[in-house]
């Protein structure tokens, strides 16, 4: 039997939007704030290892690279957070007496992420600012930083798979009420953090070919370089994370397992569209990588990367309802939408997009990343 | 009565959330102010072509950067998560309330961080009107997500006409809204001057320096003479209980709003003589005392408004303790033990009655009162026997004015008493010894 007596009520507040429109924009800012951090994260680890193969091979390419990495870092950090603030929002609002709860538990390294994050992000900025002084401690500048940001990740892992176990939280509390546990002993776990870890270095890899085509004008050489380079940080960590996904599948509850397997029609239906993109991806990047014309088959796989993301994302989201199936009636959840303020937000939304792409178009020609 | 009690040692989570707040606010309101002090200070520069002021506004926006978007951003982040962990009820409610004025305010807080990148990392690679308009929108969309947050922060005092209408409105424009809205931008304003001087003081040339060092006093000076005003409009705003308290109802609430007083004079004349009238004499040591007197002046405020909250964490809402004050009937019935989801013992009875007493008194206390901590009850309570002990609890709102309503049963009450007088036991022996 579940002890659903320790779950928090709901907040007699009623939702101040349909829960759909919530829903939507949790996976919304989700999946931008997943993309950011994928590019700050893997960003970060593809450049340390450039950096240590450059000084291996003296190779002028590496380098460039880096320095070229150097320079995103910082702003791909800043919009992690600013991205992430959005989706904490959404998450707090639809499902707070899962995540307060689950954050009580674990208080303190949950507080130490904001620690961390201030020591990896200023670390960037050294990385960054002083890329040419630092020299040889580059790699270590940067590589420190990275597995800084990536320990943020394995705490968060922690405590979103931690909200959706309710059954385990009293031994936890009344074991220790200070807010110092972990949620290792989740089989889950590990599989879920390195699915993530390793497809933000595969996303860092299609960042660096995006980088290589740009290049391709003002220097070919360095430009193909880059691209089949990219490549490869985009093909290796795709493929171990197929083997990954396998692995955090059969992790899974049996019957969650299977929900992808045939037993609900929507995530398996996820599941095969993300399987069929991603092949197609590799597929394309394969031929883009060698091509003499790459671009039009390289922005074609990215497209089909993005889709598999994307569904990657929907089938975690059917996945913590299916958790939390037991736990909370959505149809019995009141909702009082404040269409007018939403309004209001959708149009300052709209504004502020345009303004910063505004921004960006006088200052950089065109956007900084397409 | 929903969540789990974080246990934070010694401090408190109160004061956690405290510490926190200080730092991030100190923070934030610069990020604001000094956007203002960016633009005005560039468009200053060009007007008077006048190349040391440009070359140190260049260095000022590197500072700037650094300190508001990593420092900033991140303390802002903690705010969210010290509540969410020591209130999460309270976080609940704010955010079921205010939910469309936080994702407003992160429209503007998405504007700012861009426009502040795009503003440092294009100094000399665009042109300097577009350069300039970038920065107004960094400091316009910094100023618009604190004319947003200033809503949900003040709500949580004077709640206004919300308590009836529950209109998002009422409760964002309440009745310190403009007061206090008024009293952060001149702060910010202020703050923005106190640390341009700070990176003045580091400038090496000797002249340099000094034009900075006025340039900036000026900022500082004739809005300081303005925060008095606004702090005055802001008392005046307030319901009468909170004014009582200030005024004297208090002594710490009152000795703690002197002493914010105090540094802010001390900050004025320093920067007065300092600074103004003898620039040469402001160097670092002086900046980084006039920095930590902002700290100070900050922290007697903000102290003082949460103080003159108590009971509540959201007036006529809810109490600190995360009751609702709509929920105080029915737990009256049957007690906070057996309404707590997260109580280790569901009943007081003959045998238990120090542990449920111990336990009612986390539950109910614990947010403001740390055993061997911040606030401590056992040197309040030695005068007191166990059944006066009780008389107080089970009328818990007469004893000092800013606690609540006591909303157990009086056998929990007497079960408090009787784990409370088991300290003055000990404390007995310890003397005798
Ligand atoms: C570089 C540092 C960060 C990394 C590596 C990171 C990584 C991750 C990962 C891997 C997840 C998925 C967790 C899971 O599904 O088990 C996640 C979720 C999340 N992150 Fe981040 N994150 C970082 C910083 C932040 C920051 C600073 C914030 C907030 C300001 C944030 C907000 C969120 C939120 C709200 C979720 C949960 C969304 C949901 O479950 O729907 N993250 N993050």
């Amino acid at each position: 039997m579940i002890d659903q007596t320790m779950i928090p009520d709901i907040d007699p507040i009623a939702l101040p939007a349909p829960i759909w429109l919530l829903k939507f924009l949790l996976l919304l800012t989700f999946t931008l704030h997943i993309l950011a951090m994928n590019v700050a994260v893997g960003g970060g680890f593809v450049a340390a290892f450039t950096e240590y193969f450059g000084r291996k091979k003296k190779s002028q390419n590496h380098f460039e690279l880096s320095r070229g990495i150097a320079k995103m870092l910082p702003p791909f950090t800043a919009f992690t957070i600013t991205l992430g603030v959005a989706p904490l929002l959404f998450l707090q609002v639809l499902y707070g007496q899962f995540f307060y709860t689950s954050t009580i538990l674990m208080a303190w390294p949950w507080l130490s992420v904001i620690v961390i994050f201030i020591l990896a992000y200023y670390g960037y900025y050294i990385f960054s600012f002083r890329w040419e002084k630092l020299n040889g401690k580059r790699f270590w500048a940067v590589l420190i930083s990275a597995t800084m940001l990536a320990t943020i990740g394995l705490i968060y892992v922690n405590n979103i798979v931690l909200m959706l176990t309710p059954d385990k939280w009293k031994a936890m509390y009344f074991a220790n009420p200070h807010g110092t546990h972990m949620n290792f002993d989740d089989a889950t776990l590990i599989p879920r953090y390195l699915h993530y870890i390793i497809s933000a270095l595969a996303v860092a890899g299609v960042v660096v070919i995006m980088w290589g085509m740009r290049k391709l004008k003002s220097d070919e050489q360095l430009g193909k370089w880059a691209i089949r380079y990219g490549a490869w940080w985009f093909l290796i960590p795709t493929f171990i994370n197929i083997g990954v996904g396998v692995w955090w599948l059969i992790a899974l509850p049996r019957e969650f397992m299977l929900m992808f397997m045939g037993g609900n029609q929507l995530a398996t239906g996820y599941f095969l569209v993300g399987l069929a993109s991603i092949f197609v991806c590799i597929m394309l990047m394969f031929v883009g990588m060698n091509a003499s014309k790459p671009i039009g088959k390289i922005m074609a796989a990215k497209l089909f990367f993005l889709i598999t993301i994307v569904t990657m994302i929907l089938m975690r989201h059917e996945l913590r309802e299916a958790y939390l199936k037991p736990y909370i009636n959505w149809d019995a959840v009141q909702t009082e939408p404040q269409w007018g303020v939403i309004i209001i937000f959708a149009l300052l939304l709209v504004g502020g997009l345009i303004t910063v792409i505004w921004m960006l178009k006088k200052s950089f020609g065109k956007p900084a990343i397409n | 009565m929903n969540y789990p009690i974080w246990e934070v040692p010694i401090i408190g989570g109160g004061w956690l959330i405290g510490i926190v707040a200080v730092i991030h606010v100190f923070v934030s309101h610069f990020a604001v102010g000094g956007g203002l002090f960016l633009v005005l200070t560039e468009r200053k520069a060009y007007r008077t072509n006048d190349i040391n002021i440009l070359n140190y506004v260049k260095k000022h926006t590197k500072f700037f950067l650094l300190l508001t978007i990593v420092f900033g951003a991140l303390t802002g982040v903690a705010i969210w998560f010290t509540i969410g962990l020591v209130n999460p009820q309270a976080t609940s409610a704010l955010i079921h309330i205010f939910l469309w004025g936080w994702a407003i305010e992160w429209v503007f807080f998405f504007i700012e961080i861009a426009a502040v990148m795009i503003y440092f990392y294009t100094w000399d690679k665009i042109d300097r009107k577009t350069h300039l308009i970038v920065g107004w929108i960094y400091f316009i969309s910094a100023w618009m997500s604190m004319v947003v947050i200033n809503g949900i922060l003040s709500f949580m005092l004077t709640p206004g006409a919300w308590t009836q209408t529950r209109d998002f409105l009422d409760g964002l424009i309440n009745p310190t809204y403009f007061s206090s809205l008024a009293f952060r931008t001149l702060t910010a304003i202020v703050l923005a001057g106190i640390y341009a001087l700070f990176t003045a003081s580091l400038l090496k040339d000797k002249k340099v320096k000094q034009t900075i060092v006025k340039y900036s006093s000026k900022w500082v000076l004739p809005f300081m003479l303005l925060l008095p005003l606004a702090g005055l409009w802001y008392y005046l705003t307030l319901p009468e209980i909170p004014r009582e308290i200030i005024l004297g109802g208090i002594t710490f609430v009152s000795n703690t709003a002197i002493v914010g007083l105090i540094a802010g004079a001390l900050i004025f004349f320093t920067v007065l003589i300092m600074g103004f009238l003898k620039p040469n004499l402001y160097n670092t040591p002086v900046a980084v005392f006039v920095l930590l007197l902002g700290l100070a002046s900050m922290f007697a405020g903000e102290r003082v408004r949460e103080s003159v909250r108590k009971p509540f964490v959201l007036v006529d809402y809810m109490y600190s303790n995360g009751l609702l004050l709509s929920e105080f009937d029915k737990i009256k019935e049957d007690g906070i033990i057996k309404n707590s989801k997260w109580s280790s013992i569901k009943e007081v009875n003959e045998q238990n009655q120090s542990e449920a007493g111990k336990e009612a008194f986390k539950l109910y206390c614990s947010s403001c009162h740390i055993i061997n901590g911040y606030n401590d009850v056992k040197p309040l309570i030695t005068e007191y026997d166990e059944e006066m002990l009780t008389a107080i609890i089970n009328e818990l709102e007469n004893y000092q004015g800013y606690m609540p309503k006591f909303a157990g049963t009086e056998a929990e009450a007497a079960a408090i008493a009787k784990w409370l007088v088991k300290f003055n036991k000990e404390n007995m022996k310890g003397e005798i010894k």
